[in-house]
């Protein structure tokens, strides 16, 4: 810290804390900023993008296939428009223009933008903290999940009445590739953003993010990425599947551009998010927390940051190729100009494969971090856990192409990629191996954390089964591209990802809400989904199975069954979701108060204040033992010596 | 501690964007991406061929102003760690100076190209790489401003010098960014793949 | 106790528990408990439970008259497989979960236990189990996914070379394109014949050159298990030899614009008299 002589002191718990000099006065116009000024700056500032476009273009702009351009470069402009002018009207640009400067933001702006004495209003400001952007996360997250779900049920709709067409085929088609990417996106971020940033620098024991404003920044970025995927919907649609393959992509109408953009924006937060949530890891556990003492939750989000960090550049690049192909005229991926489709084909699954491990792993590592807490038993073999973690991020880099075994790309190289696949089914099995080992001869505390973790192990059985054959080539050959990979990465994106999310909120909601969980609501809502969830994706199996390919909007009679059967377990898991955010809503708005630490857990994170105070610890903590030390001594211990003894004398007089 | 170290939040913008920008350069590079792009684009006949490939000059004598730059930079991190306030002050600025002159240089080098955006998947690819660099450069100039600036107002001195080293390897990796971007100008311009499949008719295999 | 002989996770019930090494002796007095012999026969019970997947599986794949091709041959056995092994892991996870529900001690209420359970840190001998198991059984599929691959490759291209010339082998090739959103097939070797519906000779080996005219289809030809991306801008290659007679489908497996689930089309396989027949009928000389 700086040496200067201090000219202020903050109160920090009650304790007056010397302040470095500050360089700025304090104030000023970001105090003043809010959602509100973020929707109008981004508003104002989208109108004016486009109409000044549309002035500028001469309206004989055309492309190679003499489409007129104008549409292109309007829609181009004020979704530029929308996400300058928002993060400028939520005040975004503040901070870096202070520090180009040099007039920093003072202490008392820090802890205003912390959200100090600001009530209910900080959670519609550029708020610092790490547990108001952990809410606004869990909010912006669930209207996202809720969008897409509503698209999931249209789709379902379609599918299931057989005897008409509800929806034109472009429609449709957009319909599937915004609730594809719509839900790739929420639950990218639906366990590392909430949870993420609400309880991971808690459990470490620190006072907040390593980088706050950086935190807020990846926020609102994701923020203003939202209603650029939604408007693309009313441009045209994304027409091409949520991995909008090239060429597909070039022919799609102008809310492609939507997509791209999004795109493009989500991957900077999610960036920034990673770098700020590993900085925090690395440095900011608390005193004693050695990495054998870090609860293995930390490890999967950890894990999770790493895998979107390298992974997400690929995709933005992609996607920054495809829309200078479509503005500029360049030709990356258009074949008759000398580009190449499996260029983008390569540069998307390089996103793509560990962009699955960013959504499973932290939902893994819920699992493994509720487990203990119910059962009053330690983790199992943590090493092995830890392993198990290792070695899938590891792994994950490399197992990209079994997207391509069926693209002619390079059939060579389907041999190492399929080794490379199978392997690793090793590290997550030690996953599995530490689950089981948690659950032998646990008591179980049947809550309803706990049955979503049962679920989500149930779910990734069945996801990991499938996986199998989808890795290998020849059984590939047969199911690529089919029903049967739906239901497979359904069984693993939603009944592991969103199960173990579901477990997280249900298990983290007395910390993050400060009220209970309605238990009898919220069990019914999980198992109506789980019992949904089962019909619709096992039914889905048996469509592919059958042969039926995916994203089709009509098919053979011979695929009806499977698909009604499909259809009325979704609205079944439509029901039970609904049931389910009755639960949280109704909780937060009049649940029963919760006691600091209702579950009886031992990790850090329980051990402070409910509602947690602003900066989190009084006084930081400083961990001593290793983590989930339930059990200690064996209770049962005697009891099972006796049993042994009276074998071990049955067995050795024999 | 952290949470108030304001300045601690913008070093990490940079060190952010320093990684990223090496992800975004590993998947920018690998064969098979953009190289068989191309690869495949000297070899068709469909298209025009190119009027020319760029001059490979110019790229590494931007690349060399970015290093005068980044080694300025360094010269006044040193200084600073030194306690010489001037030093850092100097380097700064001139960095600062350096990497506005490096930009205008990609401009004119960009303006100048024999080809335009859809001459092929040559043209685009040297294009993109030349965007990316003045993206970089833009970023550069942002932080080469900040630092002058913050230099100036006593912000970054003999105690306090980890922006200016966070800027300094920031500005060392973009360098390499350069140097990545002049070798494949240079060294991986005709296409090895001269017998291509031609698109849009069959060929007897 | 019965032990299911395909069922990895079992470990062999000792005869004689005499003069056992500590650790040996350790595993009998393990399996002698009785909630890991409740586990035991559970999972073997769940294990034939499942056990009728790895026909309901094939019969889901052959609903409209596959394997109609030594290559969907090859894949309907690796499922089978794949299935077969996967079973004893499933059913032994699924029984723990079931047991742990059911089984072992439960409480219920609003206040945490007051007692914890037994702090089980680590179990070497379980470890190292499920390392080898798990470490084997990925190893086995790895193994047996690369001999079916090099098979069914074998069986795609055959003894020649795709590059050979036509019409100097007993093979016939196929021009497949993909478009928006039709398949066109044209017969090179017969004057460039194009028909709609692919035509296919019984047990003779056929190539199949794929590319696409506009974007990224993919040809599935169904009950044949071939499959192949159509790219434009590049040419990719596949091959079968369909061995049994019918109509079967052509479907496109890569969504390719608004009607990709209109793009598909029948195969028919026919003997060699009726498809030279056709061939004639349809204008097309016959070379081979």
């Amino acid at each position: 810290m700086s040496v200067d002589t201090t000219v202020e002191t903050s109160s920090v718990f009650g304790v007056h804390v010397p302040q470095p000099r500050q360089h700025g006065a304090a104030g000023g116009v970001m105090r003043r900023l809010n959602f509100g000024t973020g929707l109008i700056g981004g508003v104002a500032l989208a109108t004016i993008a486009g109409w000044g476009t549309a002035i500028l273009t001469p309206s004989s702009a055309s492309n190679a296939t003499f489409a007129p351009m104008e549409p292109t470069y309007v829609y181009l402009a004020v979704l530029l428009g929308w996400v300058i002018g928002f993060m400028l009207g939520i005040g975004a640009f503040v901070g870096p223009l202070r520090w180009v400067v040099g007039s920093d933001i003072t202490h008392a702006d820090a802890e205003y933008m912390g959200g100090k004495d600001l009530g209910k209003k900080r959670y519609w400001k550029y708020t610092t903290d790490h547990k108001v952007v952990g809410i606004q996360y869990l909010i912006v997250t669930m209207l996202l999940l809720g969008f897409a779900g509503l698209l999931a049920m249209l789709i379902r709709t379609e599918l299931g009445m057989t005897w008409t067409e509800l929806f034109s085929p472009s429609f449709y088609n957009s319909m599937i590739g915004t609730h594809g990417i719509a839900m790739i996106l929420a639950m990218i971020v639906a366990v590392t953003g909430p949870l993420g940033n609400f309880i991971v620098p808690m459990m470490i024991g620190a006072r907040d993010m390593a980088y706050p404003r950086l935190n807020a920044l990846s926020l609102w970025l994701f923020v203003a990425a939202v209603p650029m995927l939604i408007s693309s919907m009313f441009m045209g649609g994304i027409q091409d599947g949520w991995s909008v393959y090239q060429p597909l992509a070039s022919q799609a109408p102008v809310g492609m551009l939507g997509y791209q953009l999004t795109i493009i924006v989500f991957a900077i937060s999610t960036a920034i998010a990673s770098v700020n949530l590993m900085t925090t890891i690395l440095t900011m556990r608390a005193k004693g927390m050695t990495w054998s003492r870090t609860p293995i939750f930390v490890y999967g989000i950890f894990a999770s940051s790493l895998m979107g960090l390298y992974a997400f550049p690929f995709f933005q690049y992609a996607q920054i190729l495809g829309l200078s192909d479509r503005v500029f005229g360049t030709s990356f991926f258009n074949p008759l100009n000398g580009g190449s489709v499996w260029l983008y084909e390569n540069l998307f699954w390089l996103l793509g494969h560990p962009e699955v491990y960013v959504i499973i792993i932290p939902s893994a590592a819920i699992a493994l971090e509720l487990m203990p807490v119910f059962l009053r038993k330690p983790l199992f073999s943590f090493n092995f856990a830890v392993a198990g973690i290792v070695g899938v991020v590891a792994l994950s880099g490399f197992v990209w192409a079994h997207h391509m075994y069926m693209t002619g790309w390079a059939p060579a190289a389907n041999y190492p990629f399929m080794l490379s696949t199978e392997m690793i089914s090793i590290p997550v099995g030690f996953l599995v191996l530490v689950a089981i080992g948690t659950l032998w001869r646990g008591t179980t505390w049947t809550r309803l954390p706990l049955m979503a973790v049962y679920a989500v192990i149930f779910n990734k059985m069945i996801g990991g089964v499938t996986g199998i054959y989808l890795s290998d080539v020849p059984a590939d050959q047969y199911f690529h591209g089919s029903m049967f990979v739906v239901a497979h990465f359904h069984f693993m994106l939603m009944g592991a990802g969103l199960f173990g999310g579901m477990a997280g909120i249900a298990f983290f909601f007395p910390k993050m809400t400060g009220r209970i969980l309605d238990e009898r609501i919220g069990s019914i809502g999980l198992w109506t989904s789980f019992i949904g969830f089962q019909v619709t994706f096992i039914s889905m199996f048996v469509a592919g199975l059958q042969g039926q390919p995916r994203r089709v909007l009509d098919f053979d009679s011979q695929f009806n069954i499977s698909n009604w059967i499909s259809t009325i377990g979704a609205y079944v898991i439509g029901i039970g979701m609904l049931i389910f955010l009755a639960a949280i809503i109704t909780s937060w708005r009049s649940g029963d108060v919760a006691s600091s630490n209702p579950w009886g857990s031992k990790s850090l994170e329980w051990q402070t204040a409910t509602p947690v105070p602003l900066e989190n610890f009084p006084v930081l903590p400083v961990v001593t033992e290793r983590p989930y030390n339930y059990g200690v001594p064996d209770p049962y211990e005697a009891e099972l010596d006796a049993i042994d003894a009276d074998l071990a004398e049955k067995v050795g007089n024999k | 501690m952290i949470v108030a170290d304001v300045a601690g939040t913008i070093a990490l913008v940079i060190s952010y964007t320093y990684l990223w920008s090496l992800n975004v350069n590993g998947g920018w590079a690998p064969p098979g991406s953009s190289l068989t792009a191309e690869q495949t684009n000297s070899s068709i006949p469909s298209t025009p061929p190119v009027a020319s490939f760029a001059a490979e000059g110019p790229f590494w004598a931007i690349f060399l102003v970015v290093v005068l730059a980044t080694a300025l930079m360094w010269f006044g991190y040193r200084s600073a760690r030194r306690g010489n306030q001037a030093g850092l002050i100097l380097g700064a600025g001139l960095s600062f100076l350096v990497t506005v002159a490096a930009l205008v240089f990609q401009w004119i080098q960009i303006s100048t190209f024999p080809f335009g955006a859809g001459d092929g998947s040559y043209a685009s690819a040297v294009l993109l790489l030349c965007a990316s660099n003045i993206f970089h450069l833009f970023l550069l100039i942002f932080i080469g401003m900040g630092i002058f600036m913050r230099a100036r107002k006593g912000l970054i001195d003999k105690t306090n010098w980890y922006q200016a080293q966070a800027a300094s390897y920031y500005m060392t990796w973009v360098s390499v960014a350069f140097i990545l971007g002049a070798i494949l100008t240079t060294f991986l311009v005709v296409s090895p793949n001269t017998d291509p499949a031609i698109f849009g008719t069959f060929t007897q295999q | 106790m019965s032990t299911d002989t395909l069922n990895p996770q079992t470990p062999e019930e000792p005869e004689a528990p005499t003069n056992r090494p500590p650790s040996m002796r350790r595993v009998t007095l393990w399996l002698r408990r009785p909630y890991a012999r409740r586990v035991l026969i559970l999972t073997v019970v769940i294990g034939f439970l499942l056990l009728p997947l790895c026909w309901l599986i094939l019969a889901g794949m052959n609903q409209t008259g596959a394997p109609a091709s030594e290559i969907m041959k090859d894949i309907e056995q690796t499922v089978f497989v794949f299935t077969l092994v996967s079973i004893p892991i499933t059913a032994f996870v699924f029984a723990v979960l079931l047991y742990s529900l059911l089984g072992w001690r439960r409480v219920t209420g609003d206040e945490p236990p007051m007692q914890d359970s037994p702090a089980i840190r680590t179990n070497t001998i379980g470890v190292i189990l499920w390392t080898a198991t798990s470490s084997i059984l990925a190893m086995f599929l790895v193994v047996w996914g690369l001999i079916e691959l090099a098979q069914i490759t074998a069986n795609s291209y055959g003894s020649i070379s795709a590059n050979e010339q036509p019409g100097q082998s007993k093979s016939e090739i196929i021009n497949v394109t993909g478009q928006q959103w039709v398949w066109t097939f044209e017969y090179p070797q017969h004057d460039g014949l194009t028909s709609d519906v692919l035509y296919l000779p019984l047990d003779r080996p056929v190539y199949f050159n794929v590319t696409s005219k506009d974007v990224i289809h993919s040809f599935w030809a169904v009950e044949l298990g071939v499959k192949i991306d159509a790219n434009p801008g590049a040419i990719t290659q596949t091959g079968v030899t369909a061995n049994k007679l019918g109509t079967f489908n052509v479907r496109c497996a890569e969504l390719c614009g608004m009607y990709h689930a209109y793009m598909q089309t029948e195969i028919r396989v026919l003997e060699q008299d009726a498809f030279d027949s056709w061939v004639r009928e349809s204008g097309g000389k016959k070379t081979s």
